[in-house]
């Protein structure tokens, strides 16, 4: 069976086309980040407590919402009713998200589940353990080393990549690869903020996997485009690029394919945990394939010609 | 093909049968009921396989990850020998600055001292006259300090019967602790934080008390400001006669309250502008108690600049008692007892040797009792028997980390040390305050930093969703590659189940924990291993097409896909060596799978398939391919 037969598309001469295409999306991202004031982080990253629990039934949560406005700890008073408030897989399921405190009740989140179960109070489970899902409290200052690892995670592993590129293809091809790299993760932060998901440590992992991914994909064209360079001299820098893209479009296309139905399963039925990774990723597959042709080959061509 | 294939048959065979024999524990202990794991852990067999299984992480099984860190700068005024704001200014200081993640706390604390021109020799001249030297014993005082903090934890955790748990050292002052499975997450979290600082106070007598609350109530009296710590909403009930009971009848005889002629109708903010203070408060026998709902308003009062001044200049300070216990009568409100004390510990911890809980013996006044038996060291006894010499009669308060958990009476001169303490309701009730007591060589308080609790139900959900999604995966990636590839496919998809097993079998033998990202690791793993055999198949197809034999279309195919597959997946593994460098718990997981699942399709997907298409050439002249 074969589903690509021999190609001969002129993938270079469209570079006009992708190029508006990929300023397109970076700079809708970008936008949106101005207009919300950055990208959306989760508590991992600012500090924090989520609140996920399970009702027996499906909850409204605007009732939930306004039950929040007045919630009495400790004699002290306070007002959750800004506090997100979302479904956690289905509509039984809620988690709420409180930002830090400067200072916090003792045992704030076992008393803030309590007030939970007290909203509806025949919905809780028989066996009260089931009731809460998950707790998570990040404190700000565990919250700012968090973040300042990611952005050390993701910079080193793009430098690490540069060195190893550079030293096994040539340095055009490096820079070239880690511009479709930067175009990646760009794109994708740009999808979590316009359609609001935050981004979580796990996501920081997606983003990561992204590059290695997005990068695979680059480096099978780049191989190919270094053997054909080696076995015809002479032509143009474009058309042999042209060519190598040509020749391995199939083992991209299926290797795109599988891992994007692998994914799709993770987003479809990995469960609400890792909901937001497998978004990341299938995005990032999406975007990794399309980058190592439209962006990482035009930026090798571009530094070729000076 | 002509080379000798029987090594690589060697070298396939050793790793397959290793796999296999490494996950035989796991899979067995899969298949095993409750009441046989039960049986085998009364023989003891049940931990040695359990160190030989792949360990699921707390968001498959569910449990709690606590990070602990110790209170450096705590630490650091307790042991100055002088206690002056100039030195808590300058502690501060370097706190603060090191809530950035770059700044170290004694890189700050150093660069404050110095700018300052402080002669730390004053505060601490046990640890050395010069700058350098002083610090660098704080440093080793501050380590010993979360040490010690980790022993103790491991002991407690220990005595309360918790499974598995793992608790271990993060960075310098911090722990991480993680309890599995862990049902009761309000024990578990009371029980790592009760780990802080121990100290006896003396409490003073009734007469002193309550002349602190009316001259409390006094200095607070008409405060206009005060009606602005009201409830928003006001508690609808209204059973307040003992709130409008007189400041001598509030401590002592509690039968007064009941005769209490106080109005009823009086307005609640009418009362708390004529005793702000004591209206907060409840009479208990013996005691005086605090309402939960008072709690907020209680502590705002005692911020109060003026309050804190009163309080100080008395030498006094209120602390509150542990737990919030209901009331017998009317069971509907919590209250919390509450105390006033000397501000100074007479004892702080580490003085005691042992604490046992015991039952009192025959023939003395507590038999059959729960009763508490410590003894002290030498310093300790010589200042206990000179506190307790000298108050006789008095009370004397037990706390950890401010929170008093017991006032006993002292009934007599303790000369050795060795003091019984009673009056408890049951043995489990003094098994706990012995712990407490044992657990007092902290010189530093403990807080919790993160927290992340995964309830049962949710890791049941996740490890079911999380092994349907690798199954539905792995099937429909087997399924595609099977009528892509025909049976060069049935080739590629016997080397990704091995991949998968392989990884599994590296897992378990590392002791490294599977969790949710380490299960989505492992779904990518399958994408990216068989875009090994994707790469060589579409080689060898294209050598085909230019009219190469099988033999040669398979050698040249393999030899030329070699380096792109080793490129790509080189940097990959950089990826995921990076992320287990910076990343925690689940993180680490995930980075932990990706890189073996990496690394091992680089010998199934190449190593084996190549071998079997070797066996496959070299049998018979074929000449064709299915491919």
């Amino acid at each position: 069976m074969r589903i690509i037969k021999k190609t001969n598309i002129d993938f270079l001469g469209k570079t006009n086309i992708t190029t508006l295409l990929s300023i397109f999306l970076i700079s809708a991202g970008i936008i949106s980040m101005v207009l919300n004031g950055g990208p959306k982080l989760s508590i991992d990253f600012k500090g924090g407590t989520l609140v996920a629990v399970n009702y027996t039934e499906p909850v409204n949560i605007e009732k939930i919402r306004s039950e929040l406005s007045s919630v009495l700890i400790d004699g002290q008073s306070f007002n959750f009713s800004n506090a997100e408030i979302k479904y956690f897989g289905d509509e039984s399921n809620i988690a709420v998200r409180i930002a830090s405190m400067e200072e916090e009740p003792e045992q704030f989140s076992k008393k803030f589940s309590d007030k939970l179960a007290s909203i509806f109070p025949n919905l809780v489970p028989v066996d009260k353990n089931n009731f809460i899902l998950s707790v998570e409290k990040v404190g700000p200052k565990v919250g700012a080393e968090l973040s300042s690892d990611a952005l050390m995670a993701i910079l080193s592993a793009l430098l690490l990549i540069l060195i190893y590129v550079s030293v096994r293809f040539e340095f055009k091809y490096a820079v070239g690869a880690i511009a479709a790299l930067v175009h990646d993760v760009l794109i994708t932060i740009g999808v979590f903020s316009i359609l609001g998901y935050e981004i979580s440590l796990a996501v920081i992992a997606a983003f990561l996997t992204i590059v290695g991914y997005s990068l695979n994909d680059t480096i099978v064209i780049f191989d190919r485009v270094r053997e054909n360079v080696k076995t015809t001299k002479n032509a143009p820098m474009k058309n042999i690029i042209n060519q190598s893209i040509n020749e391995s479009l199939s083992r991209t296309i299926i290797t795109s394919l599988t891992t994007f139905f692998v994914v799709l399963i993770l987003f479809l039925f990995g469960g609400e945990v890792i909901h937001t990774f497998s978004f990341a990723m299938i995005v990032g597959v999406l975007i990794g394939t399309y980058s190592s042709i439209f962006v990482a080959s035009p930026v090798v061509i571009k530094m070729d010609s000076k | 093909m002509e080379k000798n294939l029987t090594p690589r048959y060697l070298v396939i065979g050793l790793i397959l049968t290793w796999a296999v024999y490494t996950l035989l524990p796991t899979w067995q202990y899969q298949k095993m009921t409750e009441n046989q794991k039960e049986d085998l852990r009364a023989s003891g067999k049940l931990e040695r396989i359990e160190t030989k299984i792949i360990k699921q992480g707390l968001d498959l099984k569910g449990g709690m990850y606590i990070v602990l860190e110790a209170d450096i700068p705590t630490l650091l005024t307790n042991l100055a020998t002088l206690d002056d704001e100039r030195l808590k200014v300058i502690i501060n200081k370097a706190e603060e600055e090191s809530k950035n993640p770059d700044v170290d706390f004694f890189v700050a604390l150093e660069n404050n001292v110095k700018s300052d021109g402080i002669k730390l020799s004053r505060y601490y001249h046990e640890y050395g006259s010069s700058l350098d030297e002083i610090l660098l014993s704080l440093k080793d005082e501050a380590d010993d300090a979360i040490n010690r903090v980790l022993e103790i934890l491991q002991n407690r955790v220990d005595q309360f019967g918790v499974s598995e748990p793992t608790i271990q050292k993060q960075g310098k002052h911090r722990i991480v602790v993680e309890l599995a499975g862990i049902q009761d997450s309000d024990r578990a979290r009371s029980l790592l934080q009760s780990t802080a600082l121990l100290e006896f106070y003396l409490v003073k007598n009734i007469s002193v008390t309550n002349e602190m609350i009316a001259q409390l109530d006094n200095l607070l009296k008409g405060d206009k400001d005060l009606t602005k710590l009201e409830l928003p909403n006001k508690p609808e009930e209204k059973k307040s006669d003992d709130e409008a009971t007189s400041v001598s009848e509030l401590f002592g005889e509690s039968e007064t309250i009941n005769t209490s002629t106080a109005d009823n109708n009086e307005d609640d903010s009418q009362l708390s502008l004529n005793a702000p203070f004591s209206s907060l408060l409840t009479a208990l026998p013996g005691d005086i108690g605090l309402e939960d709902k008072n709690l907020y308003r209680f502590k705002k009062l005692l911020s109060l600049p003026e309050v804190a001044t009163r309080l100080k200049n008395s030498n006094g300070q209120f602390l509150l008692s542990q737990n919030n216990q209901e009331m017998t009568d009317n069971s509907i409100e919590k209250i919390y007892k509450l105390y006033y004390v000397e501000d100074k510990p007479e004892l702080t911890g580490g003085i005691v040797d042992e604490a046992r809980a015991d039952l009192g013996s025959l023939g003395s006044g507590s038999a059959g009792q729960a009763v508490v038996s410590l003894s002290m060291n030498s310093d300790g006894s010589r200042t206990w028997s000179r506190v307790t010499g000298a108050n006789i009669g008095e009370r004397i308060a037990i706390v950890l980390d401010k929170k008093v958990h017991m006032a006993p009476s002292i009934r007599e001169k303790i000369p050795s040390g060795r003091t019984q303490i009673e009056g408890f309701a049951n043995i489990s009730e003094a098994k706990d305050l012995a712990i407490i007591l044992r657990a007092g060589a902290l010189p530093a308080p403990v807080n919790i930093i993160e927290e992340r609790i995964v309830g049962p139900s949710l890791g049941a959900d996740s490890i079911k969703q999380g092994t349907q999604a690798v199954t539905l995966g792995l099937i429909l990636v087997l399924i595609f590659i099977l009528i892509y590839y025909k049976f060069s496919g049935l080739i590629a998809s016997f080397a990704l189940i091995w991949n998968i097993l392989i990884v599994l079998a590296v897992l378990a033998s590392l002791q490294a924990t599977l969790t949710l990202p380490g299960i989505a690791g492992l779904i990518l793993t399958v994408g990216m291993s068989i875009d090994a055999n994707v790469i060589i198949f579409e080689r060898i197809r294209e050598e085909l097409r230019r009219g190469k034999t099988p033999k040669t279309a398979i050698d040249s195919g393999y030899s030329r896909a070699i380096t792109t597959i080793v490129d790509a997946n080189v940097t990959t593994l950089i990826a995921s060596l990076v992320l287990y460098q910076f990343g925690t718990g689940p993180i680490k997981g995930f980075a932990t799978v990706l890189f073996w699942g990496i690394l091992i399709s680089m010998f199934t997907a190449v190593f084996i398939t190549r071998t079997i298409f070797n066996t496959y050439v070299s049998r018979k002249s074929i000449t064709s391919l299915s491919i």
